[in-house]
């Protein structure tokens, strides 16, 4: 081969996976051998330090998803509430009732339990649409779009005031999470199953907005 | 624990259960991912209860907008832009007065020390640890995503915000500020 490989292809000798040519040519050169020897080197001494242990942190976890809205920190609690806050209580507290009202209308043990991970869980294994869990469902990404719209006002309200390129990055991410829902809206059709994912995802997207204004809340 | 069950779907069939609300999936997904998440929260923060809790804020987080994800072989990627989130968001709380701290250019390394000798140096992990601890943030971040944890620069990519081009850059000049610590500290040590 001619000249000296990339540095992405040394990288790729590290880790096992390289056209034989360019170790051939890595073989016959000292300075791409030395350079590769520090590659590997640094692999290895990142590598060795010691592993991470998380089992401890799987509780605080399950319990936060049991939880519909997450408690306030003392912090949060001594600051007034901003007023798209107050809009997004109302919206999704309404959401959150209708799901309910739905998956106690289609089954009572329908939902995850995160407490016990190793139980059986129940599937969402819905004896099929009826004209009541559709309309349910209905009410339910209703109240969701309400909660998307006011968020999605508040948002662009406060856009102008944000840094540009993170303004861009949000704008990307909101966009994808609704080109998403858009998507699998369309193929639900009236399906029970697709639409109770397509009401994770407005879950998902409302969640989204809301932790853009919080970010943006909490670093002004 | 896992169960044989969830240990025999593939990750697709894993990540469209958790999708689907199912614990056990999720369950899953958290003890394969949350060690890698962890370490590199950890790496970030460098604080041990800050890490513990970022990784908890990252996984309640990646539940809630776990619809948004359709490519399973993204999903570390993912965690870990959701990771790089919560830990920005960590550093403006704690220390919103102070200016992160700025990169700069990295010197050509002088190619005396050999690398075999930093890897039988009893001091490199204490050498490596201080020089990580010098890199900012972000460039610590793209650094350990791509040798700690293997992703390829494309995710990093998309995890970071960043171009292609920036990622290598990045990575790169992280490498020679690196090594330029250890080829210090072995000149000094020879």
């Amino acid at each position: 081969m001619s000249g000296h490989p990339s540095l992405e292809e040394l990288e790729a000798i590290s880790l096992g996976e390289t056209p034989a040519e360019v170790e051939a040519h890595v073989a016959g050169c000292a300075e791409c051998s030395r350079e590769l020897a520090w590659l590997e080197a640094e692999r290895a001494l990142i590598s060795r330090r010691p592993k991470s242990e998380v089992a401890h942190l799987w509780a605080g976890v399950a319990k936060r998803l049991e939880q519909p809205e997450q408690p306030l920190s003392a912090d949060q609690r001594k600051r007034p509430r901003p007023h798209w806050a107050r809009r997004l209580v109302v919206g999704a507290a309404t959401a959150a009732s209708a799901a309910a009202v739905l998956l106690l209308t289609m089954h009572p043990k329908a939902g995850p339990n995160f407490s016990t991970p190793d139980a059986s869980v129940a599937e969402t294994d819905f004896d099929g649409p009826d004209s009541k869990a559709l309309a349910a469902l209905d009410r339910a990404e209703g109240d969701y779009r309400h909660a998307a719209t006011v968020l999605e006002a508040e948002y662009a309200a406060a856009r102008n005031t944000l840094d540009p390129k993170l303004a861009r990055q949000w704008d990307e991410s909101l966009a994808k999470a609704r080109a998403e829902l858009g998507a699998s809206r369309a193929v639900a059709a009236e399906d029970v199953n697709a639409r109770m994912r397509v009401l994770d995802g407005y879950a998902g997207y409302v969640r989204l907005l809301r932790n853009v204004m919080e970010a943006e809340e909490a670093n002004p | 624990m896992e169960s044989a069950a969830a240990r025999s779907g593939s990750d697709r069939e894993l990540l469209l259960r958790a999708q689907a609300g199912n614990a056990e999936a999720f369950r899953v997904i958290f003890d394969r991912e949350a060690p890698g998440v962890r370490r590199f929260l950890g790496d970030l923060l460098r604080d041990d209860a800050a890490a513990d809790e970022g990784t908890q804020e990252t996984f309640v987080r990646a539940h809630l907008r776990l619809t948004t994800l359709e490519q399973p072989e993204k999903l570390q990627g993912w965690l870990f832009g959701i990771a790089r989130m919560v830990f920005l968001e960590q550093l403006r709380r704690k220390s919103r007065d102070a200016p992160m701290p700025e990169d700069g250019e990295p010197m050509r390394v002088d190619s005396a020390p050999t690398p075999e000798a930093a890897l039988l140096s009893g001091e490199a992990d204490k050498v490596l640890d201080g020089a990580l601890a010098d890199l900012s943030a972000e460039r610590r971040a793209a650094l350990l995503m791509r040798l700690d944890h293997g992703l390829a620069y494309g995710d990093i990519a998309a995890a970071m915000g960043w171009t292609l081009q920036k990622v290598k850059n990045e990575i790169h000049r992280a490498r020679l500020q690196l090594r330029e610590r250890l080829a210090s500290y072995l000149e000094g040590a020879a």
